[in-house]
């Protein structure tokens, strides 16, 4: 086996090991927005994500009040600072201090004069000594202190996501957009690829180099006066407007890539079926469709991906009452606020509208690899 | 009497068949809202079956709270109002007007846009004697029918924006806490101001937190600065003058207000992170720096909106507060203020429109959204008390009392410059190059575009 031509043990393990970086690199930004999705709006701004699974050190800030025993020395008042306000999540105390501007400058276990007379200590495990020449008023003596404090994970973000009012509506309407705007274009193109890839008719050649030339036309151009004629012949901006809106900016590379593919296949079979008298739409339906399944599928699967994420066109074709938001749009104008400072929401939203998506890709995937080598292979 | 009125507009909401009077969320009646011109609105209006569309770029909490302002339209005149906020309203605004499928109402953020509408023929003039009424009831009304006064498709100056909710842009931020420790006092002048500044660094502290960053409109912030500074340290008309760029944008004037920036931005440890600091971080993140123990700042210029970016359960009042950015004690330029609004713009005129707009000059109207928290009005006929929290009230008061009132100047200059050319120019200035360079660069772009 070891001396079989081109087989290198030591190539392989680099080829592979490569391969390893190239995807971990790939995922990072990935793994990222799955960790902040976990994370509440103050934490992702305290600290970097790749930090969020260790315990962390965060500085507190309390009051001490309560009711101090008369001694003779002075007023003592003793306690933990882990029953005090505000020390929700602390754990072993590191250091503290009485000042803002010097909040850890004193080590836990240590005393510190205050600075209105007295003295205090805190101890590692939260107790703490506070002994002053008079009684402590009701407003209390101000605290810092650092403590460690444990991962935190929440799953609040998707709760809200989940459970924002109308997502499921949302969710509906996106299917409603998609699946219609991914069958629309594949029924004409699969039609229009066969007759550019096995009709002769005088001016095909033309066609096919139009449509080639329709792919780098970018989307945008068509916004205004697509709408402007929706508006003119009685659709306006509704379900059926956006059906044909996506279908058209769809139909250059499906007819472009289902052509090549049908170009493709075997003159043999269909030659022979034409001289057994078929007709071109029963060459089509018995023999062409059945075999372009791969590239259909594949089709199917940009098509979907493309309709399902999309915001821009939803939001030009579709009215804009909320009733008929698409998830993109409920995601962007209603659940991540005025401002857009909620990034754990955002993070959110984003696995969530994925999961269909990644869904479909693993259940057509097999396609999707066969469907890409489409029209590459004459 | 206010048991009469209560029946008097539940009856009328009866009468015009809505059920949205239930929603209402504040009672008919209670309170110290401006009820009678409410109810006498809702006895001269009858709206059934209407519907008035209008699209605007506030979302999430804020697009409730203006539902709950058209809620007592509705009640009042059984008509329907339909709002939908959009995040990338500019674009969206464009594309459905050219296309003729433009809401009955558009609420643009700020001026430079709806100008740009009106000189193309989108916009439609507000009814007649709107002018008259903003210049009576609105504090300064006569800036604020300027500010709306637009050039329309043949040259023609008209109203076409009649201002709801203002932000307010001269604040600075601070935590009373750690002003309290220090022993620092609230400076009542820009040189007070600049000398408390040197007192925390020389006590080992930073001054300021400063943060230029907002995506693709990174710079805006400083921009914010320069126009404060610019009022500060000239007149309102040379203020004026400059935005119109009648003078040039390289003037002495403009180049010493942006140096004022670089004072508190490019001083040796004035600012969080250093200038490069400055220049990175987010907007939305650097008031977190007020909080932080130690803290990495003590104070943040910013509007009077910042507050939504504070951590979570901070209270404005209590612990953090904010003052009034001074003006110079040795330069008699009165209390300049400088804001920003949202203006209502018709896009689809109809009856039912201009209802509304009539209904967005009553004092309930700004009431039921003051009162909710969030908005600032220049309505000079409201109950100030109906603000809902004190810090509101006092930004309330500022912008009523304001010798001099000027609108963001970036807003209004033409899109090239204003949200171009002046954000990435103050970017440069920030980490190193000349306010010289920078300006003659700006007025550059403006020379090409004129």
């Amino acid at each position: 086996m070891e001396h079989i031509a081109g087989h290198k043990p030591a190539l392989t393990w680099i080829v592979r090991i490569c391969v390893t970086i190239l995807v971990v690199l790939w995922l990072i930004p990935t793994v990222g927005l799955l960790v902040s999705s976990f994370r509440d709006r103050d934490d992702i701004s305290a600290s970097p994500w790749w930090q969020a699974p260790f315990p962390a050190e965060q500085t507190f800030a309390t009051r001490i009040a309560g009711d101090a025993v008369q001694q003779a020395d002075g007023y003592l008042l003793t306690g933990d600072i882990h029953d005090l306000p505000e020390a929700n999540g602390a754990g072993r105390i590191t250091a503290f201090g009485v000042s803002r501007s010097a909040p850890t400058g004193i080590a836990a276990g240590d005393t510190t004069d205050l600075p209105k007379g007295g003295t205090l200590t805190v101890h590692p495990d939260g107790s703490f000594e506070m002994l002053t020449p008079e009684a402590p008023d009701a407003k209390g003596q101000r605290l810092y202190f650092a403590a460690e404090v444990p991962p935190e994970f929440t799953t609040a973000n998707y709760e809200s996501v989940l459970y924002a009012n109308g997502m499921a509506q949302a969710f509906i309407n996106t299917f409603t957009v998609t699946i219609p705007a991914t069958i629309i274009p594949i029924l004409i193109a699969a039609f229009a690829a066969y007759a550019l890839a096995w009709m002769e008719f005088p001016g095909r050649g033309l066609i096919i180099a139009g449509i080639v030339g329709l792919l780098v036309v970018p989307l945008q151009l068509a916004l205004v006066p697509l709408l402007r004629l929706h508006n003119d012949i009685g659709i306006g901006q509704s379900f059926v407007g956006i059906w044909l809106a996506h279908t058209g900016f769809g139909l250059p590379l499906a007819i472009y890539l289902l052509r090549n593919y049908m170009a493709g296949l075997p003159k043999d079979i269909i030659e022979g079926a034409k001289v057994d008298g078929a007709t071109d739409f029963q060459i089509f339906t018995r023999i062409i469709l059945p075999l372009s399944f791969p590239a259909l599928a594949s089709f199917a699967i940009f098509q979907f991906l493309w309709t399902w994420n999309d915001l821009l066109v939803a939001k030009v074709f579709l009215p804009s009452d909320s009733e008929s938001w698409v998830m993109t749009r409920k995601i962007a104008d209603d659940l991540l606020g005025s401002r857009g400072g909620d990034w754990g929401i955002l993070a959110t939203a984003a696995f969530v509208s994925i999961a269909v998506p990644i869904a479909v890709f693993f259940l057509m995937q097999r396609y999707l690899v066969r469907g890409l080598l489409a029209g590459s292979v004459k | 009497m206010k048991k009469v009125l209560f029946a008097g507009v539940a009856a009328s909401a009866m009468v015009s068949g809505s059920a949205y009077a239930q929603h209402l969320m504040f009672k008919p009646g209670e309170g110290d809202f401006h009820w009678d011109s409410y109810q006498a609105f809702a006895d001269a209006n009858d709206l059934s079956g209407q519907t008035v569309t209008i699209t605007g770029p506030w979302t999430g909490n804020e697009k409730e709270r203006v539902e709950a302002v058209f809620d007592y339209f509705e009640a009042a005149t059984g008509a329907t109002v339909e709002y939908s906020g959009s995040d990338s309203f500019e674009q969206d605004i464009v594309i459905s007007a050219e296309a003729g499928s433009a809401p009955n109402i558009a609420v643009f953020p700020q001026p430079g846009l709806a100008a740009d509408m009106a000189k193309r023929g989108l916009l439609t003039p507000l009814p007649e004697g709107t002018a008259a009424w903003v210049k009576d009831n609105f504090a300064a009304g006569q800036s604020w029918v300027d500010l709306g006064t637009y050039a329309d498709k043949d040259g023609n100056d008209q109203l076409f924006g009649m201002f709801y909710r203002a932000d307010l842009k001269s604040l600075v931020w601070y935590v009373p806490e750690a002003f309290e420790e220090a022993g620092y006092e609230i400076p009542k002048s820009m040189e007070e101001l600049k000398a408390l500044t040197e007192q925390i660094v020389a006590d080992g502290g930073t001054p300021w937190c400063i943060g230029l960053g907002s995506g693709a409109a990174t710079g805006w912030p400083a921009t914010d600065w320069v126009e404060d500074l610019m009022l500060r340290t000239q007149p309102a008309s040379v203020y004026d003058q400059w935005v119109k760029n009648e003078i040039p944008f390289n003037d002495p004037a403009v180049i010493g207000a942006i140096n004022e920036f670089g004072w508190f931005a490019k001083g040796e440890g004035f600012a969080d992170g250093g200038p490069e600091g400055v220049a990175s971080t987010d907007f939305r993140d650097s008031p977190t720096g007020l909080f932080a123990l130690p803290p990495k700042c003590y104070m943040h210029r910013q509007a009077s909106f910042i507050p939504a970016f504070f951590p979570e359960g901070t209270k404005v009042g209590e612990d953090v507060d904010f003052f009034y950015f001074p003006s110079y004690a040795d330069k008699d330029l009165g209390n300049p203020v400088l804001g920003a609004g949202t203006l209502f713009a018709i896009t689809k005129p109809s009856d039912a429109t201009n209802v509304l707009l009539d209904f967005m000059k009553l004092p309930i109207a700004h009431e039921a959204w003051m009162a909710q928290g969030g908005f600032l009005t220049a309505h000079a006929g409201v109950n100030t008390a109906l603000y809902n929290t004190d810090s509101e009230r006092a930004m309330g008061e500022i912008l009523q009392g304001a010798t001099t009132f000027r609108f963001d100047g970036s807003d209004l200059m033409p899109g090239e410059i204003g949200a171009g050319a002046f954000w990435t120019g103050m970017v440069d200035y920030t980490t190193g190059k000349s306010a010289e360079d920078v300006t003659a660069a700006i007025q550059a772009r403006w020379n090409e575009i004129k």
